[in-house]
């Protein structure tokens, strides 16, 4: 037995928990404020993802999903550490002088409460274990369809609660993951996993690029050198 | 023989990361910006598409299809129409750009949003063009940010609705496939039609979902916002446009025109309402361009014979418009530090031309007399009262909205000056103005000018095929 053929029985063995892991960090990703936390949620989703989409599509393919999924989180704990360190004044390249102390207990600025947040999620639960028996989707098992579903829901609500492009850029790539196993359920052509899969890179690598510019802007005086007052 | 997607494709991406290393010397970077993409344009317009031609020595075939497994770019007539207008649009707003200080990666990175408009308007299947215009979305979050930290509410929002139209897209493209395999069972088509038009929907982000544009305008420099409303609300309509032409039961499955229609009137209504509100000039110019878009959509949705031909109409002199408008606005709150109405006082004595632009822009974004858009909007609100008054006095008030604004900027620019002292606006720059004002002035009175152009274009975009 070939270490692919192996991966695959896995993955049917351990589907429902794979599916529940994913529901479960999906949810992290929505109510955690703490950036580690929720790279390590989405991390965690991503593999759970691989796994799910290994009983649809080839392995190789499938794998692509855990290579992406960690090239994003690593890319944007980057950005983290970076906001981090200048706030340490550890960057020894002058942005210590734009950020305050402090910084790293303040940031990421959510505009919620963790508690809305989580009480947010539960009536999504909620909305999502009446509803659910009426999700129909075509040729899609009933496992990959509650988890779609669930992906689906908590991923806009999500995008609902957060605008800070930590948060809301990880709910959009939850959203996209659901969406994934529903599209690879219905048709497997492999360059749309390779188009999916760049896409969602091209995605991170904006969204790391929006947290740096936010993070950084949180600190910094408004009227900074060379940004003008209409910028700030 | 090299086809004309690849010459097209390669030279705009060539350039733009020759023009990345060339950024730091900008006047070298806008004239070689602006003359590539002139000379692009220039071609496409001159040269047939249907024959080979020799050009440097090589064989050139423009209609040559370019494939890869099953994508293909191809150019057509309607293609060629829309990327001769915005390589035209694209070169101006390059010139435009250098004298505005709109920031030095505008140009490579503009390069590189042309040439992926340029892939949406070329791309086949149809269903696959939506993930050009998200790449033009991530493409356009370093653009709107400019490098600076700040809100970066205008980038999230213009990148997140074609991102979550994406799925819808694909997933039409699925049922569109199942259709044939059980021909008397119309439900595929139904569901693909309600997917397609929500994807759509997030595309075009009419109001209430309309919220990038303003966020877009508070943000970015005014003049890059402009380039990325002409070109990407363009380039969204055509390929909505090639969407009712190939699949000709979308039209029937839901009734696209109505919707269109109805999303058109609320987007200039509320555009029109809250340009006349702001406090600032970049809030005002987006909820005037917003205005200004549910009219082109209002166009597009009345379709038939004489929809088209006003959208074409529309879309040539709002162009004008727009830049016009940010020309004023982007040179006012640069000389003045501020786009806040309270902090410009004064500007019209050291800034007298940008003040001239604002006021133009914003006369002919509510459709004036004696500017370029008020013949094309005097025929489209004829149009709309044919099928309902109450739409076209909608659309009324949302131009006294936008009337209201521009004069409440204008009248804001007046006074004293009050502050630190400001820079005289540079001879160049008032040169610029006086152009694009005296253009205005000139299509309001003559817009004959422009029925040619249109006229060359309203057959090749009513029959235009896959």
């Amino acid at each position: 037995m070939s270490l692919v053929d192996l991966i695959r029985q896995v993955s049917i063995l351990i589907g429902l928990p794979a599916a529940l892991v994913a529901c479960v960090a999906a949810a992290v990703i929505v109510i955690a404020r703490d950036w580690r936390l929720v790279l390590l949620a989405y991390a965690l989703l991503s593999v759970m993802l691989a796994l799910l989409l290994s009983q649809v599509i080839p392995t190789e393919w499938a794998s692509l999903q855990v290579i992406v999924g960690g090239l994003i989180a690593v890319m944007l704990f980057l950005s983290a550490r970076q906001l981090r360190w200048a706030s340490r004044g550890g960057s020894g390249r002058g942005m210590q002088l734009l950020l305050r102390p402090g910084h790293e207990a303040r940031w990421p600025q959510v505009a919620s409460l963790s508690s809305f947040r989580l009480l947010a999620v539960a009536l999504t639960a909620v909305a999502y274990l009446a509803l659910r028996d009426d999700v129909r989707l075509p040729v899609v098992q009933p496992l990959l369809r509650d988890t779609i579903f669930w992906l689906g829901l908590v991923g806009l609500l999500g995008l609902a609660l957060h605008e800070e492009p930590l948060h809301a850029g990880l709910a959009l790539l939850t959203f996209l993951g659901g969406f994934q196993l529903l599209l690879f359920s219905l048709t497997q052509q492999r360059m749309l996993v390779g188009i999916t899969g760049g896409g969602q890179l091209l995605l991170g690598l904006a969204i790391s690029y929006l947290v740096l510019s936010r993070g950084l802007a949180e600190t910094q005086p408004a009227s900074g050198p060379g940004v003008s007052r209409w910028q700030a | 023989m090299i086809a004309g997607p690849t010459l097209l494709l390669s030279l705009l991406l060539l350039a733009a990361g020759a023009l990345y290393f060339l950024r730091r010397v900008e006047a070298l970077a806008a004239l070689l910006a602006a003359g590539l993409t002139a000379l692009l344009a220039l071609g496409l317009w001159r040269l047939p598409l249907a024959l080979p031609v020799r050009l440097a020595g090589r064989s050139v075939w423009l209609g040559q299809p370019l494939t890869w497994a099953d994508l293909s770019l191809q150019i057509t007539p309607a293609a060629q129409a829309l990327l001769v207008f915005l390589l035209g649009a694209g070169a101006v707003t390059f010139i435009l750009a250098w004298r505005t200080y709109q920031g030095r990666t505008f140009y490579p990175l503009g390069l590189a949003l042309l040439a992926l408009w340029a892939t949406v308007a070329l791309l086949q299947p149809l269903t696959w063009a939506p993930f050009a215009v998200v790449l033009t979305a991530l493409l356009a979050v370093f653009l709107i940010q400019a490098g600076q930290p700040g809100d970066t509410r205008g980038a999230w929002r213009q990148l997140l609705f074609p991102t979550l139209a994406v799925p819808l897209f694909l997933v039409a493209a699925w049922y569109i496939d199942q259709a044939p395999l059980n021909p008397d069972d119309q439900t595929p088509y139904r569901i693909a039609g309600w997917l397609l038009i929500a994807g759509f929907i997030l595309l075009l982000q009419p109001a209430p979902l309309h919220v990038a544009i303003p966020a877009v305008a508070g943000k970015a420099p005014l003049v890059v916002a402009a380039f990325l409303w002409i070109g990407g609300q363009s380039t969204v309509l055509f390929l909505l446009q090639r969407f009712l032409v190939t699949y000709p039961w979308l039209a029937s499955a839901v009734d696209s025109a109505r919707w269109l229609l109805w999303a058109g009137i609320f987007t200039a209504s509320m555009g029109g309402v809250l340009a006349a509100t702001q406090e600032r000039l970049g809030r005002f110019a987006g909820y005037a361009a917003l205005y200004d878009y549910g009219i082109l959509m209002v166009a597009m949705g009345l379709r038939g014979t004489a929809g088209l031909p006003t959208a074409i109409w529309l879309l040539l002199t709002r162009t004008l418009a727009l830049l016009t408008l940010a020309t004023g606005a982007a040179t006012v709150r640069h000389h003045m530090e501020s786009d806040r109405l309270d902090e410009i006082a004064g500007a019209v004595s050291r800034l007298p031309w940008a003040v001239t632009a604002l006021i133009m822009g914003g006369f002919a974004l509510a459709g004036m007399p004696l500017t370029a858009q008020f013949a094309s909007r005097w025929a489209l609100l004829q149009l709309v009262a044919e099928n309902d008054t109450r739409w076209a006095l909608l659309l009324v008030l949302g131009a006294a909205g936008v009337l209201v604004g521009t004069v409440r900027a204008g009248r804001a620019c007046f006074g004293k000056l009050s502050g630190s002292p400001v820079e005289r606006e540079p001879g160049g720059l008032a040169f610029l103005a006086i152009l694009l004002v005296a253009a205005s002035v000139l299509l309001g009175l003559f817009p004959q000018l422009l029925t040619g152009p249109v006229a060359a274009v309203i057959l090749p975009l009513s029959t235009l095929g896959p």
